[in-house]
């Protein structure tokens, strides 16, 4: 049979989406209201930590307009990554500020925001335990005194006390590196603080009960994480929860767990009636599941040649009051710490770490940003040891084909050697500018390594009779082109259609299959390997037909630009709309089903405890470069060029990529430079809106140039990989290498905000200490890597 | 008292609160969702309309304050459906992602270039720096409405 080339579905296909965005007529969650529907607030902890002494709304409950009202006795259960450890209220106990109490419906907001006013709430503080170092203190007091009591939903993890979540990673003998008589040890320390996503939709669901089953519709890139947790925290099958996504306006990880939907859901039951919730812009900033903040210690033993012989790291992931997505992110360390280099022994742990502050969350390339900083950062300062220039040491010690993974992952294929010369070319072609205007200049390359999060997908193709074709799945449009571009352009060039008559359906839990939801690359991977599945059987199916039709066998057909016809010269043939009516009448509409799960790269075994992912399936390799000025007076950093040379396994549509290569490498900036989050004496996040917490503008960016790597070897769908979420991924590693190359300083922290410029070049920074980070690898475990639980 | 004010072109009466944010009561009261809140504070500019022609937050307006007056929103930009120059630009340069911020700058931009018929690249970045942008880092932005202007 006739296959689709990977190149039919290279287009550059404009996405369909846009007018409607440009006119203002798109309906994102936000958009949405019907007559009758209540609108709900709800009421939050204004402390850390404290004990639930009295929640008493039986005043509130009497005001004008209030129609319900939800506590903690509505909703039983527990959910979470790893542990279920977080209940949709506050039960006994505050662990936040900004932890919900209890959620009010009424007629009108103002209404609703009075009756959480006449909540009697009485909570009696306890010690609140505001960062890691605190949290790892010997006698901290418990974030969770009932740890043990949870329930674990994935064995492996070294848990106890205020350490959510501990994964290690262990392979070769590190200490016989270490030990070696020819090698040196660099040691590094780095911290970073939290990033918000700033998503210009605010999390907002609007939640019906209907017919014994609710339905939200929600600004969600996981609708079914949003239809199982709903389900879990309020103790109801999760059958009974319908989930429906409009456009998202925007989620970068923000969007990828379970938010405000229960608390609609939940009122929308008690009132019978439909329910609205949209985050107020400050519950926003205070309950952002941030990037979390980070601290890191990592040691390398290097030979004088600049072998990498063993390497050791600690890193801490405050994971705020529950656990989160900062469990299955403690797995990430051993691939991305553990990435980009060849090294002969290693051993690497990461803990999610409890404090009294707001539960942190995902966000695009997740921990490898600062990772990825720390790492590259440590190579800079090992290169510099050893008076070698740190490009130089990169060619040598970059993973290449058969190298080994932190986990016993072997690599196939040499992608970032190629992709380093590639980049050489391109500063090569444009040497820097260096006037002499007092300002100190410096430049950096840099590489990162990130992966697919592949998974579970569903999709469904229905092929209508006038040549159109249905797409069913459970994606989510949140802006990034796959939905609009990627997927269309896959089931398009499947099927010899335009990707214009490719017709998306918009993510409905009662019309297509589980998916894992929208993120870590994975759409156009994962979903789009579905789609084509789907679209394979379809076409299957209208070639059988066809060639009844044409009385000729379907391996002689060709199924192109609307037609199948006779593969030659003047071949008689059919419209596809013929053959699909054809079909239809023979054998009923004609559908295809596709479906694509996680391939599971294993690594060797006893290498990785805790971990949710033992090895990349898709590994994806990024080499950035970036030349910057910085005003000594000031402190100020200015970026004067960018550039990116990505492997996209193949490029589906460049423009597309190039879109979410600009955008990415901008949300960088803004993180390496003055994306700055921090939390008060009692725990409360400072950073309340868009005037004190400054997202990039115009005017501070610079067009990044890229080039595209394709070839390198993937497991998606026609050889493609995710493109949208890695170009954040060594953007702060590459401004503060290119700082310190300009400064001479040794750059430890993230952002760099003009201060803390200004303190590294007078001298006034003081080195990172971390006490509570044991100066022997093993001291730093809860138990011994391999030892049972 | 019911405020008066003109909405692309059509007469429209509100009976809110004077004090009212003008972009809820084009949201809430007329259903023009084009205009988003999304910081309500003057500082991101999703929410720019035209008052008397003139590019305002309607997040920080009173709704009072549109008494009279002619209001601009984004809906009134594409007559009869048909893309204005910048929008058609826009989607040319594939410059759309979650596209939350675009009602906003295709305001702002619309009028700045009709001010501006021959900017340089920094007076367009510097005509966007009240319109934040989360998604795309601008430059596709900038590429289009210079486009627009032929330079
Ligand atoms: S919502 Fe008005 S400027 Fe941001
Ligand atoms: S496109 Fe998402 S905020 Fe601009």
């Amino acid at each position: 049979m006739s296959i689709t080339t990977p190149v039919d579905a290279v287009m550059e296909f404009r996405r369909r989406d846009a007018g409607d965005k440009l006119t203002g007529r798109t309906r994102y969650t936000i958009d949405r209201g019907a007559p009758g529907m209540l609108h709900a607030a709800v009421l939050r902890a204004e402390v850390a930590s404290g004990r639930l002494v009295k929640l008493d709304t039986s005043k509130a409950a009497a005001l004008p307009g209030v129609r319900a009202i939800a506590t903690a006795a509505d909703a039983p259960g527990r959910v979470g990554i790893g542990i279920a450890d977080h209940a949709l209220f506050a039960q006994d106990r505050v662990r936040y500020v900004g932890e919900p109490l209890a959620a009010v419906a009424a007629d009108t907001l103002e209404q609703a925001q009075a009756a959480l006013e006449a909540i009697e709430v009485e909570i009696a503080p306890l010690p609140a335990v505001l960062t890691m170092q605190d949290a790892l203190a010997p006698n901290a007091p418990l974030i969770h005194p009932e740890w043990q009591d949870y329930e674990v939903l994935l064995e492996g993890g070294a848990r106890a006390g205020n350490v959510a979540w501990e994964a290690t990673a262990v392979r070769g003998d590190v200490d016989a590196a270490f030990a070696r008589p020819d090698v040196r040890i660099v040691e590094s320390t780095f911290r970073v603080g939290r990033q918000n996503h700033m998503a210009f939709e605010p999390r907002a669901a609007v939640a019906r009960y209907e017919e014994g089953r609710f339905h939200i519709e929600t600004s969600t890139q996981v609708p079914w994480t949003v239809r199982n947790a709903t389900a879990g925290f309020l103790g109801v099958p999760a059958s009974q929860v319908r989930v429906t996504v409009p456009p998202v306006g925007g989620a970068f990880g923000l969007k990828f767990d379970i938010a405000i939907e229960p608390f609609a859901a939940l009122l929308a039951k008690l009132s019978g009636r439909s329910v609205r919730l949209v985050n107020s812009r400050e519950e926003e900033m205070l309950t952002c599941l941030f990037r979390e903040n980070a601290e890191i210690r990592i040691r390398s033993a290097v030979t004088p040649e600049g072998e990498i012989a063993g390497r050791e790291a600690v890193v801490l992931m405050d994971c705020g009051a529950y656990g989160g997505e900062q469990i299955f992110l403690t797995t990430m360390t051993a691939h991305t710490l553990g990435g980009n280099y060849r090294v002969g022994a290693s051993r690497l742990v990461s803990r999610a770490i409890y404090t009294n502050t707001a539960p942190n969350g995902a966000f695009r390339a997740c921990n490898g940003v600062y990772n990825t900083f720390a790492l590259e950062r440590h190579t800079d300062e090992i290169a510099a040891a050893l008076g070698m220039d740190p490009l130089e040491f990169r060619r040598r010690n970059v993973l290449g084909d058969g190298d080994l993974g932190a986990t016993g992952q072997k690599f196939e294929a040499e992608v970032l050697r190629p992709m380093l010369e590639r980049m050489e070319a391109l500063r090569a072609a444009a040497p820097p500018r260096r006037p002499d205007d007092g300002r100190l200049y410096g430049r950096a390359t840099t590489v990162g390594t990130w992966f697919v999060f592949t998974g579970p997908s569903a999709a469904t193709v229905n092929m209508n009779a006038d040549a159109s074709a249905t797409l069913v799945t459970s994606g989510v449009e949140i802006g990034s082109g796959s939905m609009m571009q990627g997927l269309p352009q896959i089931v398009a060039a499947t099927l010899g259609i335009r990707p214009e008559d490719v017709v998306v359906r918009q993510a409905d839990t009662d019309a297509a299959g589980y998916d894992v939801g929208v993120g870590g690359g994975r759409q156009t991977v994962s979903l789009g390997a579905a789609s084509l599945q789907a679209a394979q059987e379809v076409r299957g199916k209208l070639l059988a037909v066809a060639a009844r039709m044409l009385d000729a066998s379907p391996g002689d057909l060709v199924m192109q630009d609307g037609r199948i016809e006779i593969a030659g010269p003047n071949g008689a043939g059919f419209s596809i709309a013929e053959v699909a009516a054809r079909a239809q009448a023979l054998n009923g509409p004609v559908a295809g089903t596709g479906a694509s799960a996680r391939k599971g790269v294993p690594s060797l075994p006893g290498c990785a405890v805790g971990h949710f992912i033992d090895a990349l399936d898709i590994p994806v390799f990024a080499v950035h470069d970036c030349e910057v000025a910085v005003d000594p007076e000031t402190g100020h950093v200015e970026v004067l060029a960018y550039r990116v040379v990505q492997d996209v396994g193949r490029a589906l549509n460049r423009s597309a990529i190039g879109g979410q290569i600009q955008g990415g490498v901008v949300q960088g900036l803004g993180y390496a430079l003055h994306e700055e989050v921090s939390i008060d004496a009692d725990g409360r996040i400072r950073q309340n809106g868009f005037e004190t917490y400054r997202v990039p503008l115009a005017s501070d960016v610079v067009p990044v140039e890229v080039e595209l790597y394709e070839g390198a070897p993937s497991l998606g769908p026609f050889g493609i990989k995710g493109a949208g979420e890695v170009p954040i991924l060594n953007v702060g590693a590459s401004v503060a290498c290119a700082v310190a190359n300009a400064t001479g300083a040794r750059v430890q922290e993230l952002p760099l905000t003009p201060p803390r410029v200004l303190a590294l070049l007078l001298g006034r920074q003081p080195e990172l200490a971390f006490p509570h980070i044991l100066p022997a690898w093993d001291d730093n475990l809860l138990r011994p890597h391999g030892a049972q639980p | 008292m019911p405020i008066d004010m003109i909405v692309n072109g059509e007469a429209k009466q509100s009976a809110a609160d004077p004090m009212t944010p003008l972009v809820d009561v084009l949201r809430d009261e007329f259903h023009l969702t084009g205009a988003k809140p999304v910081c309500r504070e003057g500082f991101c500019g999703a929410c720019t309309v035209l008052v008397d022609g003139e590019p305002r937050a309607a997040c920080l307006t009173p709704a009072g304050l549109a008494q009279g007056r002619e209001i601009g929103t984004v809906e009134g930009l594409s007559a009869g459906g048909r893309l204005n120059p910048v929008q058609a630009s826009l989607v040319e340069h594939d410059a759309v992602q979650c596209g939350m911020c675009f009602p906003g700058m295709v305001v702002t931009l619309t009028h700045f270039l009709a001010q501006t018929p021959r900017p340089s690249r920094d007076q367009v970045r510097a005509a966007l720096t009240g319109n934040a942008c989360r998604c795309t880092g601008y430059e596709r932005i900038v590429a289009a409405a210079l486009d627009v202007a032929g330079a």
